[in-house]
């Protein structure tokens, strides 16, 4: 990085690929100039702003909320628009930027997310209401309540699900998000679908295929924890019935009313 | 490839996993041959027995202690859920494994060089 007063610049190392006539991805460089405050995504507008327009990314909100951005930054999946610039930067002031690894490329640092999307639909992430709602409000311990904020913070950037070893090497497993999105559904008090979720997840392409590399805590970019998640799962599933038995038992009992305390 | 310390760790256990398939194989090869009488017992263990091995011995040792102390750190992960402390325990698995294979490491090298001499 070399220093101009305030201004400094950076060299952008960029993997390219166009399917209509590039046969395989290649990397271009970029320079660009920053200033303290210069984001990466910053830095890539301004390549496709002033540089060279057919430099393809994915960006909306720009407030680390919407997941679109995700990208490998040195070799790291991160979201780029909430990322300093300048904090990635090597000696020589260079970055490289590729797409999101094990994901087929479209175009650029565009990939083809259906799978993600596919497998996240395998665990139902919806809620499945019981038939019985209880006249009072649902009870939850504060543990649970912890797990769950921890869980539903997940923005779907897809950064864990392109970081696991196992993801790359078997399409079919389920993924960190989605078992992730199963445990949030799984420990929910209001969710019905307890057994059926955990013989989604129960299975050699769910809980049972993670290797615990841990890549998806090291690449996620809100700090979550979906291996925690799936070895809570793991130990679910292999009592699936019996915490299934003890889910709605506690609700029932717990519908009782709250004894004041003097 | 998605490079991390918990790749790493999950790259030698599974070279270290396979390294002790084979050696099995090669364990019963010369087991095995006990029920062919004590001269091809003794021809096979004495194959086993030349510096080469020897020093495979050490290396041996190194995937047997990795893969069960890795592996010890997983299950504390699973019964624990103590996703945070994966790097330091992945750390206290290779010092442990560092110490074993030096406390069994030595006295073979020393038995080659003995034996040389």
């Amino acid at each position: 990085m070399s220093n101009n007063g305030s201004q400094q610049t950076a060299s952008l190392r960029v993997q390219r690929f166009n399917p209509d006539t590039d046969k395989k991805p290649h990397y271009e460089t970029f320079t660009v100039n920053i200033t303290r405050d210069t984001t990466i995504l910053d830095a890539l507008h301004e390549i496709k702003t002033h540089q060279d327009g057919s430099l393809t990314y994915r960006r909306s909100c720009r407030h680390a909320i919407c997941g679109s951005c995700a990208m490998n930054v040195n070799g790291k999946n991160m979201l780029v628009c909430n990322v300093p610039i300048k904090n990635h930067l090597d000696r020589k002031g260079k970055i490289t930027i590729r797409p999101l690894p094990y994901l087929p490329v479209i175009k650029d640092l565009v990939v083809d997310r259906t799978l993600f999307w596919e497998q996240y639909l395998r665990v139902k992430p919806w809620l499945i209401p019981l038939e019985d709602v209880p006249e009072k409000e649902y009870r939850i311990s504060p543990e649970e309540v912890e797990a769950l904020n921890n869980a539903e913070k997940c923005i779907m950037c897809g950064a864990c699900y392109s970081a696991c070893t196992v993801v790359g090497s078997n399409k079919k497993y389920i993924g960190p998000h989605a078992l992730l999105k199963s445990f949030l559904r799984v420990i929910d008090p209001r969710d019905a679908g307890v057994m059926e979720r955990l013989e989604e997840v129960g299975t050699d392409e769910g809980v049972f295929r993670c290797h615990t590399i841990f890549n998806c805590i090291d690449a996620c970019p809100k700090g979550l924890d979906p291996t925690k998640a799936i070895e809570t799962l793991r130990g679910l599933a292999a009592k699936r019935r019996a915490y299934e038995t003890a889910k709605q038992q506690r609700q029932k009992t717990l519908n009782e009313p709250i004894p004041v305390r003097e | 490839m998605y490079k991390t310390t918990g790749y790493f760790s999950f790259l030698l256990r599974r070279i270290t996993g396979i390294a002790l398939v084979l050696y099995v194989f090669a364990h019963i090869w010369v087991i095995g041959s006990a029920v062919q009488g004590e001269q091809v017992f003794n021809q096979r263990l004495g194959i086993l027995t030349s510096p080469l091995f020897r020093i495979g011995e050490i290396a041996l040792l190194a995937a047997v202690f990795y893969h069960g102390f890795d592996g010890v750190r997983l299950l504390i992960v699973n019964w624990f859920k103590v996703t945070d402390r994966r790097k330091s325990m992945l750390l206290a698995a290779l010092v442990l494994t560092t110490l074993m294979v030096i406390a069994g490491g030595v006295p073979i090298l020393l038995e080659i060089l003995h034996g040389a001499g």
